[in-house]
């Protein structure tokens, strides 16, 4: 009976233990909370096995060519379809996606869900010459060759 | 008067009604641990309504199967204008891992016009909260625009 007695009483001076959430600020998610995805576009190598690995199809890889031969990648990920499984980030080979522990995912519109993201990948340098023209300098080079070949078997005959 | 008086007062109890769309039970557990004392939405007004009939905002979770489809929109179409629908969870607003089976008929946005979202699998009680008050904001406007 009187460690209840206790208990009550002490109950009594306690502070209530509701949140006072919706008046203050949002507290902080756990340590390791997954949450919203980040994705830094900079450190992105566009190997595409996030887009592989996730099970609800959540990640979506636009690529739009450029004129200049560059390519403008955008990664959408769609908040709304992720099960925050981390399995894209753990596959990141290069740490560019990461989970938050933001979870006030909450919106209207489904443009609220988007975490988007694009960089621009360059295309490699334009080679000198074709293909064509790097055949017709090895035969020449070869037959440049030769005729020297030629020219100093001559000359030692000739001694 | 007597209408603002009854706006005021119904403003501050909007009452929720529950469909489990072919949920896993996450994402009801997380709307239960809402009216806990913990979280203690009644405090806000909201609660459980026993019947559709009497709720304001009607919660959804799950994919929306096709044994529930029919019931899902059936029950929705009860709640009396104005209604918001609010989906909790990424199942409703996608199918989640679920999408592309046999089994689903989704998302919900294609059979009912969906107001609020919240994501997560399964979102925090938290962002439930801040879901439910943005639906009580959006029932407030829904409200003035059936008077006009």
């Amino acid at each position: 009976m009187l460690p209840y007695l206790k208990q009550a009483l002490s109950n009594l001076f306690k502070k209530p233990s509701t949140m006072a959430f919706p008046a203050g600020d949002p507290p902080k998610a756990q340590e390791g909370y997954r949450g919203r995805i980040t994705f830094d576009p900079n450190l992105c190598m566009n190997c595409g096995m996030c887009e592989r690995v996730c099970a609800p199809q959540c990640i979506v890889r636009d690529i739009k060519k450029l004129e200049n031969g560059d390519q403008e990648i955008t990664f959408t990920f769609d908040m709304t379809s992720c099960t925050f499984c981390a399995t894209c980030s753990d596959f990141c080979a290069k740490k560019a996606i990461k989970l938050s522990d933001d979870y006030m995912i909450v919106g209207t519109k489904p443009e609220d869900f988007m975490v988007r993201e694009s960089f621009i990948k360059k295309a490699p340098p334009k080679p000198k010459f074709t293909p064509e023209q790097l055949a017709e300098m090895k035969k020449k080079a070869e037959a440049a060759k030769a005729a020297k070949a030629a020219q100093a078997a001559n000359a030692k005959k000739a001694e | 008067m007597f209408q603002n008086m009854m706006d005021k007062s119904v403003a501050k109890s909007p009452w929720l009604f529950h469909v489990n769309a072919g949920s896993c039970n996450g994402c009801d557990i997380e709307l239960v641990a809402v009216l806990t004392p913990r979280y203690d939405a009644e405090r806000l007004g909201f609660r459980l309504a026993g019947s559709p009939r009497q709720a304001d905002i009607v919660v959804v979770s799950g994919p929306v199967t096709r044994q529930t489809r029919d019931r899902v929109i059936r029950t929705i179409e009860q709640v009396p204008e104005p209604r918001v629908v609010v989906s909790i969870g990424s199942c409703p607003r996608s199918g989640n891992v679920f999408k592309g089976s046999y089994a689903i008929d989704g998302p919900l946005e294609k059979w009912v016009h969906v107001d609020v979202a919240v994501a997560g699998c399964s979102p925090k009680p938290e962002a439930i909260m801040a879901g439910l008050a943005q639906a009580t904001e959006i029932l407030k406007q829904k409200r003035k625009e059936m008077r006009k």
